[in-house]
């Protein structure tokens, strides 16, 4: 599949879980001991649980936290990544250092212990989800975007942008918001596929901030004891969390 | 290794560790909730205050900020390690009882990575846009892309609902490691098999490379005897970011298939807000890194005369 296709792919699954956010074919919540453990049929597309739920809209309904986790972790990541990645490369030499040996520090950090530690302290929750996905994600955006203005600084449009008397922010924004784009948008889409990761990891590990909204990870926690007997039960949240993070993964990677 | 920069290994590596456990105890202490509240809700008893202040005394809770963290890291290096709230048992002894496990899954995950990740980046190298060329960028798409926890339970569906080649949770010790190891090392092979590309390939368009082929050595060996230190440079640079992964997947390992090791007692605790057996995780969690890293950091410069130049000149 080429680059297009990857990012049509990711687009129409992210549309779905858009629409699915805000409507379900049956209500997600919805008990009903009579019709449990139902194979998939036309009422319900992918059966029913052992509480008689409805699979399909569950796995709709889920999507919620994830889209929820995407758009802040993005908003914040690239805001933060991108006033750092200024700082390193045009601030004092004292701050600048400072601001990349913290970069470098949180790369270092497990996602997964930092978003345990943190839900261990303020509460599970889409909170300490996003705050731990920022803290290890806004560093490689700093990083990239201090070494694209280093490489920028030896370029003769620069200079000569300068000479004519730009002002130097202004600069920035003209010449290398547009250098940055490609890079941006791989790391967008690997943090987008992270996000969703990590919300359904710590769903899985049954940290769940709602346990009464659906979410992938806490279905698969909360049907894995029917894995040998109702596999299709676990694999239908598994298969959706694995192929929603791979596509937004590959959509923007220009590798 | 010189005795200078054996000193600064030292150091640097106590200095990190020291910095990433004070934080993480700050933020322990930072949050609104008194330990002995916590612990007198998890166990649920009727307090008097005399015993609130018994057990703020005995835990140091009176003392300042810095004298409790002498206090703790005192503790941490004796083996004492706290009570647990939930349970009320020694946080050591519950511990280094699981510590075996997790370092069994997370030392066999590297361990079987870098073996198998080696090869396959080697013959990537070796025969560019061949089969294990193709192998080795799917799995690093995948080690990537791919949430471990979806490959384990799939994994598991497979090889021990499907399959029935494997008892999981009941049998004995090697049978119920072999799913986690296999879990670790399936999403390293793939970035330690690029890593180890990068060096072999740049041996093979290296002039010297051309010396040894027209000296008559095989192409094979050339490329092995040639590229492999410049190889192990690149993977000992770049491998850090698994180090971290490792942790994080372990956890993961742990809980799909029911092993009792570290993180599976650590998740117990989040839930719980059982405080001391999360300070002794992260001061374990965070050793394992450091130690990681600096490692890396120590083969590279062993590795690399350029670096130990370098290291001794500045």
């Amino acid at each position: 599949m080429n680059r297009r296709a990857h990012a049509m792919w990711a687009l129409a699954l992210l549309g779905v879980m858009m629409v699915g956010a805000v409507w379900q074919p049956v209500d997600p919540h919805t008990v009903d001991l009579q019709v449990t453990l139902q194979p998939p049929s036309g009422q319900h597309w992918l059966g029913t649980d052992h509480l008689g739920r409805d699979v399909a809209s569950r796995l709709l309904a889920g999507a919620q936290p994830s889209l929820l986790a995407i758009s802040i972790v993005l908003v914040s990541s690239l805001g933060i990544g991108l006033m750092a990645g200024v700082a390193i490369g045009f601030g004092p030499r004292a701050v600048s250092g400072q601001i990349r040996w913290l970069a470098e520090t949180a790369l270092a950090l497990p996602t997964l212990i930092s978003a345990l530690l943190l839900s261990a302290l303020f509460g599970a929750g889409l909170i300490a989800i996003s705050a731990a996905l920022i803290a290890s994600t806004w560093a490689p955006y700093a990083l990239s975007i201090a070494a694209l203005l280093e490489r920028l600084r030896a370029e003769t449009y620069w200079t000569a942008t300068l000479a004519l008397g730009s002002a130097k922010l202004g600069a920035v924004r003209r010449h290398l918001v547009p250098n940055a784009w490609p890079m941006v948008g791989a790391l967008a889409g690997a943090d987008a596929g992270r996000a969703v990761i990590l919300v359904a990891s710590l769903g899985f590990l049954g940290l769940s901030s709602d346990t009464g909204r659906p979410e992938w990870g806490a279905m698969i926690h909360e049907y894995r004891m029917f894995l040998f007997s109702e596999p299709q039960l676990v694999l239908a949240p598994v298969l959706t969390t694995g192929i929603v993070a791979f596509a937004l993964n590959r959509a923007l990677d220009n590798r | 290794m010189t005795n200078l920069t054996a000193t600064r290994f030292v150091v640097m590596t106590f200095v990190s560790w020291l910095a990433a456990v004070a934080v993480c105890f700050l933020l322990i202490r930072l949050v609104p909730g008194d330990p002995v509240d916590v612990f007198i809700t998890q166990v649920n008893i009727q307090a008097s205050e005399a015993l609130i202040d018994a057990y703020r005394a005995q835990w140091g809770l009176n003392e300042s900020l810095p004298v409790q963290f002498g206090l703790w890291l005192h503790g941490f290096v004796t083996l004492d390690w706290g009570i647990s709230f939930a349970t009320g048992a020694p946080v050591s002894g519950e511990l280094l009882q699981r510590l075996g496990w997790s370092a069994a899954i997370g030392f066999g995950g590297i361990i079987f990575a870098l073996a198998f990740g080696s090869g396959l980046g080697f013959f990537t190298a070796i025969t560019p846009g061949g089969f294990a060329d193709h192998l080795s960028r799917a799995m690093a798409v995948a080690g990537q892309a791919l949430p471990a926890f979806a490959v384990g339970v799939i994994a598991l569906w497979v090889f021990a609902a499907e399959l029935r080649w494997m008892q999981p949770f009941a049998g004995g010790t090697l049978e119920r490691l072999v799913l986690p190891v296999a879990l670790v090392t399936f999403f390293s092979v793939g970035s330690v098999s690029r890593l180890v590309r990068a060096g072999f390939a740049e041996t093979v368009q290296a002039p010297y490379l051309k010396t040894a082929l027209a000296k008559g050595l095989p192409f094979r060996s050339a490329v092995w005897r040639h590229g492999r230190r410049r190889a192990a440079i690149g993977l000992f640079a770049g491998i850090a970011p698994d180090l971290a992964w490792v942790v994080g997947g372990t956890a993961i390992a742990e809980i799909v298939f029911g092993i009792p090791g570290l993180s599976e007692r650590a998740i117990q605790a989040v839930a719980a807000r059982d405080y001391p057996v999360l300070q002794a995780y992260v001061g374990l969690v965070a050793l394992w890194i450091i130690l990681g890293l600096q490692a890396c950091a120590a083969l590279r410069r062993a590795l690399d005369p350029r670096l130990a130049d370098a290291a001794l000149a500045s």
